[in-house]
């Protein structure tokens, strides 16, 4: 590769190269799906000691992916869109041949016999699966000291936490250890660690992405969806996970969409509900936070958008919701592992899954018809606007060791409505707290609108710069 | 927290293995579970089906 790709990279910053960039570098020659893949490994031999991203790397599986994609890739035979780029896959998905281990000791030996469907179109598409990442036990329990492979810890500061529970996604994005990466969302998996390293994460509309073949937390509640560092990147991925998949019960036949495309429209003329009671009265946000938020708010309005207030059900409320549901599916599933060998689960994990068991069936249904209620509100506001604007994490990430802080401040967060709701929500970089952490935003739409949470996503980003800001690695 | 309560529960649901080895993390269940069903809002309007909806056809 040329010592600049044309993007402002010399050959030391391979490691920052978004996907898009890349397959632009492969198409034109100066650079290779080996080269890529060699400058990455060599950055994760150096960084993940510190910061445990990776459960499982498959380096040998992954070179060898590359070299054929190198191959077909000279002879001009293109396999799609992700054709020689490197992904991570969070280890409660299934890669064929490789353990699914949800980071428990309860599952060490659970060989995937085949991949999950995202995988399947992953690397359908092109991709090269480097390797399982770290979670929260069983995308619910952490972080944990306690659990056979330590937490993932933040690139901005490894003295704190990366948010979870897709924590080795989020981290090794920001870390640049790979430029896409695969996180799954039950109350805002996908977007705490997006909010917390300062990368783009999407929870995309329930039942637009397939779950097959990932392990369940909570079957009405999960969701699969593209981490990245830039917009474009996750409207790229997306458009390869996106699909109906007949074999997944909660899938949904939905119009195709190229959901990279019309990112560059901009936001003028467009409606955009501010759900400030989110961070102003439910909970009290960081000043930090409410002041990013507010400049993302005017940074839009500027830019031509039509702002507003709006108002939704308490954020309360919407975790109780999605907890009492979360809680009551979770045991169906954990009840006989933890009946039988409950000291094989971490402390948090033990603690969180055991909940279940202390509802009742009337709780769930409760849970589940106020939940219809939930989403007729949140319906009613998306007819008057096009896309909402909220806080995702209402502080900067926590001391990863000071269980009490991180405790106290997990649950501040405005993610569960929607998993309660199903619509889509993506969250993002903010700006940078003094303390040198990331500040977040999060905007959700209608169903199956992605294009308008991308394309207000991406006006945000081009104006803030926001894909071009890393940790002091 | 009604100790007793929390245990006969924890007992009907198996877990007489964790209440042993892990009182502390029951307990913690245990409050958990109480903390999330008093903030929410049960439906009073009767009618009020829960989502999703029973659907039948050849939707699986």
């Amino acid at each position: 590769m040329a010592a600049d790709d044309g993007g402002g990279y010399a050959v030391t910053d391979l490691h920052w190269l978004t996907a898009s960039e890349a397959v632009r570098a492969f198409a034109a020659k100066r650079l290779s799906p080996v080269e890529l893949l060699r400058a990455l490994h060599a950055r994760i031999d150096a960084l993940d000691p510190a910061l445990n991203v990776f459960i499982r790397r498959d380096d040998e599986a992954a070179m060898a992916a590359a070299k054929v994609a190198e191959a077909e890739i000279a002879a001009g035979r293109i396999r799609g869109p992700l054709h020689g780029v490197p992904v991570g896959i969070k280890d409660i998905i299934d890669v064929a041949g490789l353990p699914t281990t949800c980071h428990s000791r309860v599952l060490l030996d659970n060989h995937a016999q085949a991949d999950a469907v995202c995988v399947a179109k992953l690397r359908q598409a092109g991709a090269i699966v480097m390797g399982k990442l770290s979670t929260h036990e069983f995308a619910i329990g952490g972080p944990s000291f306690d659990l056979p492979f330590p937490p993932a810890r933040n690139p901005w500061n490894r003295d704190h936490h990366p948010g979870g529970s897709s924590s080795g996604s989020g981290a090794g994005l920001a870390a640049g250890f790979f430029p896409l990466a695969l996180g799954s969302d039950t109350g805002g998996s996908i977007r705490n660690p997006a909010s917390a390293c300062g990368i783009v994460g999407f929870k995309p509309t329930y039942g637009l992405v397939s779950r097959r073949g990932v392990f369940a937390l909570a079957f009405t509640l999960d969701h699969v969806g593209p981490m990245t560092r830039s917009v474009a990147d996750n409207a790229l991925l997306l458009d390869t996970l996106a699909g109906h998949d007949p074999a997944d019960p909660g899938s949904r036949p939905a119009p195709k969409r190229y959901y990279a495309a019309g990112l560059e429209r901009g936001v003028r003329g467009l409606r955009i509900g501010f759900v400030r009671h989110f961070h102003e009265a439910d909970l009290i946000a960081d000043p930090e936070v409410a002041a990013a938020l507010e400049t993302v708010a005017k940074t839009l309005a500027a830019e031509g958008a039509i702002l507003t207030d709006v108002t939704l059900p308490t954020l309360s409320e919407f975790a109780a919701v999605n907890r009492i549901i979360l809680n009551s599916e979770a045991w169906s599933i954990h009840a006989p592992w933890l009946r039988g060998q409950p000291g094989n689960y971490g402390k948090l994990g033990r603690q969180r899954l055991m909940a279940g068991a202390f509802l009742q069936a009337g709780d769930y249904v409760n849970a589940q018809r106020r939940r219809a209620q939930m989403i007729a509100t949140v319906e009613a506001a998306l007819r008057e606007v096009d896309v909402l604007l909220c806080a995702s994490s209402m502080d900067p990430a926590s001391r990863i060791e000071d269980a009490e802080t991180t405790a106290r401040t997990y649950p501040r967060q405005a993610r569960t409505p929607f998993n309660v709701t199903g619509h889509p929500a993506i969250a993002m970089l903010a700006g940078v707290a003094t303390n040198g952490l990331p500040l977040s935003v999060q905007f959700a739409g209608r169903y199956f609108d992605e294009t308008s949470v991308l394309r207000v996503a991406r006006a945000w980003e081009r104006a803030a710069g926001t894909d071009r800001q890393h940790p002091p690695l | 927290m009604d100790t007793t309560l929390m245990e006969k529960i924890a007992r009907l649901a198996g877990l007489d293995k964790a209440l042993a080895e892990f009182p502390d993390d029951v307990a913690a269940a245990f409050a958990q579970a109480g903390l999330h069903r008093g903030i929410m809002h049960a439906p009073e309007d009767p009618a009020a089906e829960p989502w999703p909806p029973m659907t039948a056809g050849d939707t699986l």
